[in-house]
């Protein structure tokens, strides 16, 4: 029984994710070349001149980017009305639900456990008066639930700051560029601080080992019941519950 | 010497006629309340007792060599020509968030009001194609106006500053000299200009703030990231204290 598989993601689901990774990383990609000035690039002259020489000049780079992003907000919004009540509402409520005791525990832990090691986790917490068990985790645990608390934050400001750039061109008057210069300045922080979190985000899913079932669920939609059991035991417990009347 | 184009303005010649600054409204279409050009206020010149006069100083873009508008750009959308030396602007690709407005000391840019990017006097870069001399520079009753390669002492610009590089003066502000390529003959007036270049308040705090901050917070990700990977490589192994025991299996 131990191969036994749990149904973690719909279809729906597996497709936003994988849409999602792509606009993201093509607009990362297009985004840090639009920034071409001596005191600003982020890696160099050398990025925007390679990217820009790809897309046949700058002004096609910027057109490209806006293309990609009104495309990805316009998926996303068919997603959220067509998903509310099913997909959206639940995750929202998932991840913006902490359990401070609980949740505040595991990060301490998991955050020694994944750089020493079980047996110095164990050791380090044990003046916090904690034992070496990782305190039992919902659908989501904290860690995943932080991260999706700001990539949230910052995709929300990514897509405001970015519609009042692209507005500045056809609908501001010279009274209003300063909040249009405020904007270039907050979409390079969000970008940034989301780009940072989507470095863990990757790490833990593709490169950790411990998450690899998670990782294969964001193709097959499902995980095997051990790994459920193990990484989010209160949801395990949930879907164990809800059994008899998962008939029909 | 690399080619610039600039212009030597012999300020005496002016008779505050606003002929340039009309000529270049037509010239470039500019609409509405922009302007690219402008003659300044004139004032009282006291320097020669016997005769008191009026004295002008018309203006453009300075096509400056040190570009504070160059600097606030994100885009890359303004550049100084490497051609010809006249700071010029890509349209396409200005996202028109008008920080080179704001960082110019002179006010020679402005947001078009009808493209609502920025824009500003290049030299008439239309004209100059099909080999005519800037609008302003043609149509001054007086040739108060020379134009061409300063460096070229066959250009009537070039030539000017050949012959008076001495009496030629810069019109900046001695905090933030840009180093700009108009030059002025005869009495400008007021030499020191009252406006210091600024960059503005959200470019600033990009460059010192933001840009440092995200630095840090990549190198932070990149080193928990790292260590991580390192210990997963080194404990291949890492099982956790025995404590589900006895729930056994399933």
């Amino acid at each position: 029984m131990s191969s036994r598989q749990v149904p973690r993601h719909t279809r729906a689901g597996i497709f936003i994710h994988w849409f999602n990774a792509a606009c993201w990383f093509f607009l990362l990609v297009t985004g840090v070349a639009l920034i071409s000035n001596p005191e600003l690039n982020p890696l160099g002259a050398w990025y925007p001149k390679a990217v820009r020489a790809i897309f046949f000049g700058g002004e096609n780079l910027l057109v490209a980017h806006w293309l990609v992003a009104f495309i990805w907000l316009a998926v996303w919004l068919v997603y959220l009305f067509w998903g509310m009540n099913r997909l959206v509402a639940p995750f929202i409520n998932s991840i913006f639900t902490i359990e401070p005791n609980r949740d505040i525990q595991w990060m301490i832990k998991k955050n020694l456990q994944m750089t020493v090691g079980y047996k110095m986790m164990a050791r380090l917490v044990k003046p916090l008066g904690y034992d070496g068990t990782m305190p039992d985790q919902g659908y989501y645990n904290v860690g995943q639930k932080l991260a999706a608390q700001g990539l949230i934050i910052g995709g929300l400001a990514l897509v405001g700051t970015g519609f009042i750039m692209f507005t500045s061109k056809y609908f501001l008057t010279a009274a209003d560029v300063w909040l249009v210069q405020w904007s270039i300045t907050v979409h390079f922080i969000a970008a940034g601080v989301t780009t940072a979190l989507l470095i863990l985000h990757i790490y833990m899913a593709a490169i950790s080992s411990e998450e690899r079932p998670a990782f294969i669920s964001m193709f097959t939609g499902t995980v095997p019941a051990e790994y459920a059991k193990h990484h989010h035991r209160l949801w395990y417990d949930e879907l164990e519950d809800s059994k008899p009347s998962e008939v029909g | 010497m690399a080619k610039q184009l600039g212009m030597v303005i012999d300020a005496n010649a002016c008779i505050d006629c606003k002929g340039c600054m009309v000529a270049c409204k037509v010239a470039n279409q500019v609409p509405g309340d922009n302007w690219r050009n402008w003659i300044k206020d004139g004032a009282m010149d006291r320097s020669a007792k016997s005769k008191k006069r009026m004295v002008f100083q018309p203006g453009n873009c300075m096509q400056c060599d040190k570009p504070t508008c160059v600097t606030a750009c994100p885009t890359g959308a303004t550049y100084k020509s490497k051609a010809d030396g006249v700071v010029m602007i890509n349209r396409d690709l200005c996202i028109g968030c008008g920080q080179c407005i704001k960082a110019c000391p002179y006010g020679a840019r402005y947001r078009n009001e009808k493209l609502k990017v920025a824009d500003k006097c290049d030299f008439c870069s239309n004209r100059r194609e099909v080999g005519l001399e800037p609008a302003c520079v043609s149509t001054c009753p007086t040739k108060a106006r020379a134009f061409g390669d300063l460096n070229d002492p066959s250009s009537p610009a070039g030539k000017l500053y050949a012959a008076q590089k001495e009496e030629a003066v810069q019109v900046v502000n001695a905090q933030s000299d840009t180093d700009p390529n108009i030059y002025y003959l005869g009495a400008p007036g007021d030499k020191h200009w009252p406006v210091k270049a600024q960059m503005p308040s959200a470019f600033t705090f990009w460059k010192n703030v933001a840009d440092p901050g995200v630095k840090v917070l990549m190198g932070l990700m990149g080193v928990g990231v790292l260590a991580m990977l390192g210990k997963q490589l080194v404990m291949k192994n890492d099982a956790p204290e025995e404590h589900h025991g006895e729930d056994g299996h399933e």
